[in-house]
């Protein structure tokens, strides 16, 4: 039910522009509107403490950022750090954040007829977070709710009194 | 007080001169904040907020022109406030003529300001009849000047009034003597003002009193000369008639040299319009006569926006040249700017870096170059940063004058200290820090300490003491207030509370019950002064404050004093950092906290319950933090260890933090990690090393506490 008004919202709106990254095999797709920039992977200040998949700050042009690595928070199986690794800054609604893919695909326009309710299924995701599913060719596409995703008490970047 | 400023406001003290500026600023804002919101609010809808927010205004430009001594600015906008203060208790309701009245106050005050501001030159716009306006309007009654001008005949008296009042309003008020009109009525008995005249024969140089035939027969009307303030002359009334039934109207001084009161008071003319043809040729040689003449032809109604216009013209040409002094500008511009600069000397050192592998022989020119990047990158960091940058004095130094001031006014004794003035503290901050304090202070004197009879009566020495300190804690800058006056009363506040029905219970906590303060419009003060006492000022305080992601904290023991803490996000303060080495990993600690550092011998440290570590200094043991474990760090070097010993002091105890290296001292800029990210713990903050690296600043009271558990 709940998955089912989630598309509800999304075809109500209309095609959307999604960007495209690859984590391991699989390709997600995040609101393109949500992306501030994409840059390469530096090396973060590690916090204390922080879970792994939280690797630290980094300075965004004087602002502090904090770094997820999307691989380790999806337990992909590797997690490398190379000249291709890509950062994708993310400015959501109250704060800005990057996560670590290990790489961006493009940026394509989905109509809401291509994007299907993602079935229930066991994963590391929470499933709320998961928009739909939608198909470009052969390809899947895992739609993300990304501010769902990185408010979420699990991601640990909000303190829960929040 | 321990420094007493002697100069009049209108002299320029050195200190307190680099203060009119800001003052100014923040009264034109909030005067046009006024203006704005009164024009937009909506008569017959006006919510609390709206009401509040206008009352707030008036509030703080009284509060800043109290301070300075512009005391013509400060009586009208209490006038203004006592209007505001009961619409926004709605013992009246909003009118246009209010709004008007008001509007026109806001202008008034406008050129109050900017006479002042250009020192004092040339007259004063005339602000008497806005008073009486005001203050009729807020007794309830309709004032002369609002009624309709075609007055019918049969009210022969009346109708002219506004004829008379015009030409006042138009007219700079001369200092000296006056000729006032004073209505006083509705009377039980007409004799019952009798003493009145006996005041005036009585006290020598108050003036002379001439009885007027009076409209209405439960009313006596007097043609006063006088060189007295009104609200003097209202305190002497006060004996024999109610403030409120005493209503006085400045005749200005043309009234004074043509028979204009004899005119209207002796041989009513026929028609309004034509009230002022006799007196025409009497007004020809004085000045704003034409402008009398024109008004009164139009109707009297529209008159207001004509005398706000006079007085404006009057303020405009002084206010041409202080206006280049400074410029504001945006807080996020400046932001914008420091990051810019940062992001500039995190590449000079990039370049500065490479450029060490080139032959100096070759690359002169390029390396001469660098060389003046470096400074000047240096130069334009330090120029930005100061942009923002402003120690606490410059708040504090506000206050000694204010204080003595009010203290000599309420007839108390007070003595001022402050501490931690050197605490550097964003520009920002520090404006919007300035009005909460004020209020604090001025509540702090006047509710706090007591007049030198009852200290001395309770033991206490005769001279209180009002505290004002600033210092670094933790991940804040907390700034206290302190007196040792008579504290809170539990009961009283309570009791309040019920009256103005907030939920409220004996059992409450007293810091529950201290809240009860920040109410709006709560006040435990039994008589309203213009200092304080509406109730207004702790509601300002803590809006501001918590608009700052501040928290206001009260502390208070009855008949010892009173502590309001603010506690405030250290947003963008500059602090003094030591930069430490642990691994391969920066951290700063703040200077200020840093006792001394060693090299430690292993045998010096020694362990209590197989767990805590102990090293002795000097004589005194305090506990060990290692860094490398609080913090987790990875070794990647084995050989390597912590041997070097820092010790800080925090919250009154000490503890040696143990680090591999001591890499230098630097003034860091502090950046807040909750912006993005949550709270980490035993860390207070970030700031951005000369590589572009985010070094964690250390949170050493809470590394204190943690050594405690």
């Amino acid at each position: 039910m709940d998955v089912m008004e989630k598309t509800d919202e999304v075809a109500s709106v209309g095609a959307r522009e999604y960007l495209t990254f690859r984590l391991d095999q699989e390709e997600y797709g995040i609101d393109i509107l949500k992306v501030q920039e994409i840059r390469g992977y530096e090396r973060p200040t590690r916090l204390a403490n922080a879970p792994e998949f939280i690797k630290g700050v980094v300075n965004l042009r004087g602002t502090i950022v904090p770094i997820v690595d999307m691989r380790l928070k999806f337990k992909c199986v590797k997690a490398e750090y190379n000249d291709f690794t890509v950062v994708i800054i993310l400015n959501l609604r109250s704060r800005i954040v990057g996560i670590v893919v290990d790489s961006v695909s493009d940026v394509m326009e989905l109509p809401a007829d291509n994007i299907k309710a993602a079935p229930e299924i066991d994963s590391v995701i929470d499933s709320s977070a998961v928009m739909g599913l939608g198909s470009v060719g052969e390809r899947m596409l895992i739609l993300l709710d990304i501010e769902k995703l990185m408010s979420g008490l699990d991601m640990g970047l909000v303190s829960g009194e929040e | 007080m321990a420094e007493a400023h002697q100069e009049s406001s209108g002299s320029g003290d050195f200190d307190l001169s680099q203060f009119y500026q800001i003052f100014f600023e923040e009264a034109g804002e909030n005067l046009d904040l006024m203006e704005q919101m009164l024009l937009n609010m909506d008569l017959e809808t006006a919510d609390d907020e709206e009401l509040n927010g206008i009352f707030r205004c008036a509030h703080s430009v009284k509060g800043g022109a109290a301070t300075f001594g512009f005391t013509d600015v400060a009586e009208l906008t209490h006038q203004m406030e006592s209007l505001l203060d009961k619409l926004r208790r709605h013992e009246l309701q909003p009118n246009a003529m209010m709004v008007d009245v008001l509007l026109e106050s806001a202008d008034i005050s406008r050129s109050l300001l900017a006479r002042h501001q250009a020192g004092e030159a040339g007259e004063p716009p005339s602000s008497a009849d806005l008073v009486r306006r005001i203050s009729e309007l807020a007794s309830g009654a309709t004032p002369a000047v609002s009624t309709p001008v075609p007055a019918p005949a049969s009210a022969p008296v009346a109708a002219p009034a506004p004829a008379v009042v015009v030409a006042a309003a138009e007219t700079p008020t001369v200092k000296g003597e006056r000729q006032l009109e004073i209505r006083m009525g509705p009377l039980e008995r007409l004799d019952q003002v009798d003493p009145v005249k006996d005041l005036f024969r009585d006290i020598a140089g108050l003036g002379e009193i001439v009885d007027l035939p009076s409209d209405q027969p439960n009313f006596r009307v007097f043609k006063v000369g006088t060189s007295s303030s009104n609200e003097d002359l209202l305190d002497l009334f006060a004996f024999h008639v109610a403030r409120e039934h005493v209503v006085i109207r400045d005749l200005g001084e043309e009234a004074d040299s043509t028979p204009a009161s004899v005119t209207w008071a002796d041989d009513p003319p026929p028609d309004a319009p034509l009230a002022p043809a006799p007196g025409f040729g009497f007004f020809d040689g004085a000045p704003g006569a034409p402008g009398a003449a024109k008004t009164v032809a139009s109707a009297a109604a529209a008159e207001p926006r004509g005398t706000a216009k006079a007085g404006g013209k009057a303020a405009a040409a002084p206010l041409a040249q202080p206006e280049a002094a400074t410029i504001r500008v945006a807080i996020n511009k400046v932001d914008q700017l420091i990051n810019l600069v940062g992001e500039l000397v995190i590449t000079q050192a990039m370049l500065a870096q490479n450029s060490r592998a080139l032959d100096p022989a070759m690359n002169q020119q390029l390396l001469a170059g660098l060389a003046d990047l470096d400074r000047n990158t240096r130069d334009l960091q330090e120029s930005v940063m100061s942009i923002r940058m402003i120690p606490m004095s410059i708040v504090f130094s506000r206050f000694p004058r204010m204080l003595r001031d009010l203290a000599s006014k309420l007839g108390k004794k007070v003595d001022f200290v402050t501490q931690g003035e050197a605490t550097e503290l964003d520009k920002g901050l520090v404006e919007k820090i300035t009005d909460p304090l004020t209020h604090l202070v001025r509540n702090s004197c006047d509710h706090g300490i007591e007049m030198p009879e009852d200290r001395l009566a309770k033991g206490k020495p005769e001279t209180g003491t009002i505290t004002l300190s600033a210092a670094h804690q933790g991940g804040s800058i907390v700034i206290e207030v302190r007196d040792d006056g008579r504290g809170l009363n539990r009961e009283k506040i309570l009791s309040k509370a019920r009256e103005r029905g907030l939920d409220v219970s004996d059992q409450m906590s007293d810091a529950d019950v201290w809240q009860l303060i920040f109410a709006p419009g709560f006040s435990t003060a039994d008589v309203v002064t213009d200092v304080s006492g509406r109730g207004v000022g702790m509601d300002v305080v803590k809006k501001n404050i918590a608009a700052l992601n501040g928290t206001v904290e009260i502390d208070s023991a009855e008949g010892y004093g009173m502590r309001v803490s603010v506690r405030l996000p250290l947003t963008l303060a500059i602090m003094d950092g030591m930069s430490v080495g642990v691994g391969d990993e920066v951290y700063i600690l703040p200077l200020s906290s840093v006792v001394e550092s060693f090299q430690v011998k292993p045998d010096a440290v020694s362990t209590v319950g197989q767990g805590s570590q102990l090293v002795k200094v000097r004589d005194e043991y305090m506990p060990v933090i290692e860094l490398e474990k609080v913090f987790q760090v990875p070794r990647f070097d084995s050989e390597k260890s912590s041997d070097i010993m820092v010790v800080v002091e925090a919250e009154g105890s000490r503890v040696a933090l143990l680090v591999d290296e001591l890499l230098g001292q630097q003034q860091v800029v502090v950046k807040n990690l909750e912006t993005n990210y949550r709270k980490v713990p035993n860390v207070s903050g970030a700031t951005i090393l000369g590589d572009g690296k985010v070094a964690l600043i250390l949170d050493t009271s809470a590394l204190v506490r943690r050594s405690r558990h």
